[in-house]
């Protein structure tokens, strides 16, 4: 029976490509059906399964870490399309295995979504688990963090591969504790950067002990909930850290860790947390510190953050917020950006933005540095600019445009630098919207990253 | 003018879903028309303030796990609460807070969690976690003294039964349980709700009830408040309903 899913699986993604279509997830949700749910099952690997979860970032490290161990002569495996539940790696798998389910490569390296790791790795064998954080995230879908939370750790309980956690998350750092008997559990760690707070800034998850319930206390907050936290009562946050980030200078960009100095391509406190993960996984790997140092120099994911375009005349930034940890993330880059800027926020409700935009009322929006002008659009369009508006913003000088290209096109009226913000679905109706603007009036997309 | 006094109990532990942007609302149309408005914190490290000196006390909603944590400290409020109530100050309560004023929460493991018991209503959630009432919903309030369309975002598990009088008629959603007739509770000087977005983003009017109430209890109270630019809030409310409500 076996075989013949995978023989099945095998002609749907053929099929589909010689349609001139990806294979996405389709061949994968067949056989999720077919097989009772468990279509990862179907596959025999033998090479090390490296996987990265968390809200935020883990298509980057995903990607960075498979830069690691890209080369001469080494079959990786990885989803770069971001295909990250359980049916979307199992379109990737039939595309490399043999007829009986073989997969041929050297490593895996499989951004894997958080509600899905228990899930996936219950079929195949996982060497290394990266979590990178836990934010409210597409709350209404995944259930609320907790639940996704203790999801995972009742995976942790019986995993004993190596758990790479960030150390300045409670809801990641936790699940450390899931099984005392893995002596393979390592914590990253940053020291306070120049912006980092007494006080908490934004909206954050876990605020209390998981263990027993007392408030947490913090000798810094890096970003949201993010931080050096300790348990006042139980002891909880005082693991010792495998990999230490020091000397953050954003402006340069630049940081430490060890002996080494790094210059990274993005200058953002959570690029630096993401490098940090990637660190300790080259440190877990005994990576040459070279091919680590070049991969965070030079190396640049290309998914919606930080993009820039020329429309026309005027200078833009595209990024990503799915969240309010990535928006608030997201603004402070655009605060401090210097001169006067137009910003165009992109708010879509899709089931993959999940459906509620409560969220954006977690957004920090009492700060705006030199904005003199908002545009919104979007099938939310409408509620991002009453948030706005009830931040303090003048709301004469927001725009509604629930169109997107109408949204460009009025965002360009004026000249100067523009900063749009899109979420997830929204990312790539917005970029082909720029584009469409570049062809008519003139620009360019900048494909250097 | 003497401020309008807000308690906002617990925002540390139940500010899910944006709940803390009613706070935000409410303190916009009263700076916009020139109404001071102090919001204050309790949290379990307060000592048990006067609730009665306040207008109106807040409750966001939160998630299992702070329910618990709420639920041990409540009984050192529970009495202070009751003659708040009396005595006429307003109560506004989302999702878990609207849970935990209730007799009791019984929650997805099966634990009991007493709530302060002000109202006689109570809420059991499923068994199942991933049984949830989710979704966006229209309810019909008459609290305004007309029929008032309420537009929002509810997610809960719970469900919440012994409801004497809903908040409203539910014309789109679930409500108090799966497909149910009615939404949240309401009162004179209360309104609990399920309803996220948060609940007065969208709704202007209820948010002006609210604040009317508020005045009324002192004896300069002005006759009517001054008309705000709604102009955003109202487009966005007609597309909102066009789309939740054309079937
Ligand atoms: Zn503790």
């Amino acid at each position: 029976m076996k075989r013949f899913f995978i023989l099945l699986g095998k002609l749907l993604v053929k099929g589909l490509q010689l349609l001139g279509k990806n294979a996405g997830n389709l061949p994968g949700c067949i056989l999720w059906t077919l097989t009772r749910h468990k279509c990862v099952s179907l596959f025999q690997v033998d090479c090390p399964i490296i996987a990265v979860t968390g809200t935020n970032g883990k298509t980057s490290v995903t990607s960075y870490v498979a830069k690691l161990f890209s080369g001469e002569g080494v079959k990786l495996i990885t989803n770069s399309a971001g295909n990250n539940l359980d049916t979307g790696i199992c379109s990737l798998l039939l595309q490399h295995c043999d007829w009986k389910g073989r997969v041929n490569a050297d490593y895996l390296i499989l951004e894997t979504d958080e509600s899905h790791v228990p899930v996936v790795y219950s079929q195949l064998k996982l060497e290394t688990l990266v979590v990178l954080n836990f934010f409210r995230d597409q709350l209404d879908r995944n259930g609320e963090v907790e639940t996704l939370i203790l999801k995972i750790n009742e995976f942790c309980k019986t995993f004993e591969g190596n758990l790479i956690l960030n150390g300045d998350d409670p809801n990641t750092a936790r699940l450390g504790r899931a099984n005392p008997n893995n002596k393979n559990v390592k914590y990253f760690h940053a020291e306070p950067y120049a912006h980092a707070t007494t006080q908490l800034f934004e909206a954050g998850e876990g605020r209390f002990c998981p263990f027993c319930g007392s408030a947490l206390e913090y000798a810094y907050y890096q970003y949201s909930h993010i931080g050096k936290f300790a348990c006042p009562e139980c002891g909880y946050g005082t693991h010792t850290p495998y990999v230490t980030t020091t000397d953050i200078d954003l402006d340069k960009p630049s940081f430490r860790i060890g002996e080494n100095t790094y210059t990274p391509a993005l200058n953002s406190i959570y690029h630096v947390y993401n490098m940090t993960a990637v660190t300790a996984v080259a440190k877990l790997y005994d990576i040459d510190n070279r091919i680590l140092t070049d991969a965070i120099a030079n190396y640049t994911v290309k998914n919606g953050r930080m993009e820039s375009f020329t429309l026309g005349e005027n200078p833009a930034v595209l990024n990503l917020a799915k969240n309010p940890v990535g928006a608030n993330m997201t603004l402070r880059v655009m605060n401090e950006m210097s001169g006067e800027k137009e910003l165009l926020f992109v708010l879509n409700d899709n089931i993959a933005d999940g459906l509620d935009v409560s969220w954006i009322w977690d957004i920090n929006f009492s700060v705006f540095e030199r904005v003199t002008r908002v545009v919104t659009s979007g099938t939310r369009a409408h509620d991002i600019a009453v948030r706005i508006k009830c931040a303090g913003y003048d709301p004469s000088k927001i725009v509604v445009r629930p169109k997107l290209d109408d949204a460009v096109e009025e965002l360009n009226t004026t000249a100067g630098k523009k900063f749009v913000i899109a979420n997830y679905t929204a990312v790539q109706p917005t970029r082909a919207a720029l584009k469409r603007y570049i062809e008519k009036h003139g620009g360019a997309a900048n494909e250097a990253n | 003018m003497k401020p309008i006094k807000i308690l906002h109990m617990y925002a540390d532990m139940l500010d899910l879903y944006g709940d803390s942007g009613n706070m935000e609302i409410l303190q916009y149309r009263c700076k916009m028309r020139g109404i001071p408005c102090e919001i204050e914190h309790y949290s379990r490290t307060s000592e048990v303030p006067d609730f009665s000196s306040y207008d109106l006390i807040y409750l966001g909603g939160g998630a299992d796990l702070e329910q618990q944590i709420l639920s041990a400290d409540l009984p050192r409020c529970s009495e202070g609460l009751k003659k708040a109530y009396a005595d006429g100050v307003f109560f506004l309560m989302i999702c878990g807070g609207y849970q935990l004023m209730g007799k009791y929460y019984r929650d997805a493991d099966g634990n009991e969690l007493p709530g302060v018991g002000l109202f006689d209503y109570h809420t059991i959630a499923p068994n199942s976690r991933r049984k949830r009432c989710i979704g966006n919903i229209v309810v019909q309030t008459e609290i305004t003294g007309e029929p008032l369309d309420i537009i929002g975002f509810e997610n809960h598990g719970g469900q919440t039964s012994g409801v004497t009088s809903p908040f409203g008629k539910v014309r789109c959603g679930n409500g108090n349980c799966f497909q149910s007739d009615t939404e949240g509770y309401c009162g004179k000087n209360v309104i609990a709700t399920y309803l996220h977005g948060p609940l007065l983003a969208k709704n202007p009017k209820l948010s002006d009830y609210i604040l009317t109430y508020c005045l009324s209890r002192r004896e300069d109270a002005p006759e009517q408040l001054a008309p705000l630019d709604d102009t955003l809030e109202n487009e966005c409310r007609a597309v909102m309903l066009e789309r939740l409500l054309k079937k």
